[in-house]
């Protein structure tokens, strides 16, 4: 028997690939809500769009925290997770959060009502704009970090959590801000928003499909995981979700868009839909390889 | 220091599982918990297909990326190479697992706890007196039966194989059994692939 042809094995006592169940849809709404919310804040703080930040770290702040929260085993430990900075991103990620929970809020003070000097000013805008940058990426390492599952362990993946954070603060920023006097007022920064989010959606499709193309040659597990979202169980979700709502048929919406905001909503909910899919069917699809490895069996 | 390793002799294995019942006993382990498993496998086609049976365990690797990815410090490597995860540290983030190459962490749900091993939400007095060694939502694996290794005994499954296929055993020292058997052997480490350097040996 070909490697190739070794079953999922499920929790059987029989040799073949596992898929990981560790991570579910908790965890996938924390990621959603980490990376929009981040990338809202982000793109609304090169603006100055006092709603987006809000809204972003709202997002961050109970969406994100919240899944985790969901997630935990023992949620009142949490803060436990502070302790490895030096060695997990599951650690850096939370201390981004709280970094982030910290300097946004004084940020958004002082934003809304001047108080602090400006030199300490600039310094908590900047440190609230890095963290948020690293809230943006670190899921990103956090799964490529792990070799076990070769659909993960790939140094794109944090580069498609950035895309995805971006494009999603850019469509939000849109929408948010649209009858706002911000855009309404300032036609260049709609197209420049328009232009990038194209961009960034084209960009995310070239990285996912690479992201599949790479695992499907790196190795068993990643085939068998590539062969479930293209062809397999996750397919009928994957593909009109993931590649077609979250990236065809938004972008083509995007060019085509009048300035409407409906139009607005609707790209960002079909973007945001895609999205939320890719982030559960990256957990669902997650496989190890089977011990024994691709190799045929321990026998020489 | 002795530094802990085990060497599975695959032509000895008879897939009876005796071990992965020893474990679950000596570790009063909750319904579907198991943390070693004997796998099943039909290799070649007729007239010569044949089965062959796969132990797995917690390989306590070297460069064990299951602590590396821990992010409150629970799981720990002893001085003699015992990978550990420590309850009461532990939040059940669960990055250990989806770190482990080998899926060889659960994380305790609470209808584990609860099923019973019957299934039936009633607990006997053994699983009762078992029950206090866990707490829901942490993660639990394979120790190669530290305290039973403290006491100077093997993990309770190499104490049960009756085939003795499952060999334990000092890696650090050149005259233990378990290093004679790699060398000469020339015996493999799971999923080397992976960089973990396992302390787990597999020879056929
Ligand atoms: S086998 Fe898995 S759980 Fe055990 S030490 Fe290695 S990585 Fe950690
Ligand atoms: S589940 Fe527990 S042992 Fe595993 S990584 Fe999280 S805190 Fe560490």
């Amino acid at each position: 028997m070909m490697a190739s042809n070794v079953p999922i094995a499920g929790d059987d006592f029989r040799v073949g690939f596992r898929m990981q169940k560790a991570w579910g849809v908790h965890m996938a709404t924390a990621f959603f809500f980490g990376e929009a919310g981040a990338g809202l804040y982000f793109v609304s703080q090169f603006f100055d769009f006092v709603t987006g930040m809000t809204v972003g770290l709202l997002m961050v702040l109970f969406g994100k925290a919240g899944g985790h929260l969901l997630h935990l085993g023992q949620p009142l430990r949490g803060w436990r997770a502070l302790t490895k900075v030096r060695s997990s991103w599951v650690s850096r990620g939370l201390l981004a959060i709280v970094v982030f929970a910290v300097a946004g809020a004084l940020h958004l003070l002082d934003v809304r009502s001047p108080f602090l000097p400006g030199a300490v000013s600039e310094l908590v805008s900047a440190v609230a704009l890095l963290a948020c940058f690293v809230i943006m990426v670190y899921q990103g390492f956090a799964m490529s970090h792990s070799s076990a599952i070769t659909l993960w362990n790939t140094g794109l993946m944090p580069i498609a959590s950035l895309i995805y954070a971006l494009l999603n603060g850019v469509l939000l920023t849109l929408v948010l801000g649209f009858n706002t006097p911000f855009l309404a007022a300032d036609g260049e920064a709609v197209r420049l928003l328009q232009a990038a989010a194209i961009a960034l959606m084209l960009l995310g499709l070239v990285t996912v499909l690479s992201m599949l193309h790479g695992a499907r040659y790196g190795s068993e597990a990643g085939r068998a995981a590539v062969g479930l979202l293209l062809r397999g169980r996750f397919a009928r979700w994957f593909i009109p979700l993931v590649i077609g709502l979250g990236f065809v048929v938004s972008a083509l919406m995007m060019a085509l868009a009048p300035r409407q905001f409906a139009w607005m909503l609707a790209v960002s909910g079909a973007q945001l839909a895609g999205y939320y899919a890719f982030r559960v069917l990256m957990f669902k699809a997650g496989a190890y390889d089977p011990v024994t490895g691709s190799a045929p069996r321990f026998r020489r | 220091m002795a530094k802990w390793g085990m060497v599975f002799d695959l032509r000895r294995c008879i897939g009876c599982n005796a071990c992965a019942v020893a474990c679950k006993q000596e570790n009063s382990l909750p319904n579907g918990v198991f943390f070693t498993k004997t796998l099943s496998e039909e290799v070649g086609e007729y007239p010569h297909a044949t089965r062959t049976y796969i132990p797995t365990i917690c390989n306590h690797c070297e460069d064990a990326p299951c602590e590396r990815v821990c992010p409150t410090g629970a799981t720990w490597t002893r001085a003699d190479g015992i990978v550990m995860v420590d309850r009461d540290k532990c939040i059940g983030c669960g990055s250990c697992i989806v770190a482990c190459p080998y899926d060889q962490r659960t994380r305790l749900e609470p209808e584990m706890l609860q099923q019973g091993l019957f299934g039936n939400g009633r607990l006997t007095p053994f699983e009762e007196q078992g029950l206090t060694r866990f707490t829901v939502g942490t993660v639990v694996k394979c120790t190669f039966c530290h305290e039973r290794v403290d006491a100077g005994q093997e993990p309770a499954c190499v104490a049960t194989c009756p085939t003795e296929a499952r060999i334990f055993g000092d890696l650090d020292d050149a005259q233990s059994r378990v290093r004679q058997l790699i060398q000469e052997h020339r015996a493999r480490q799971p999923l080397a692939d992976k960089n973990t350097n396992p302390r787990v040996f597999y020879i056929d």
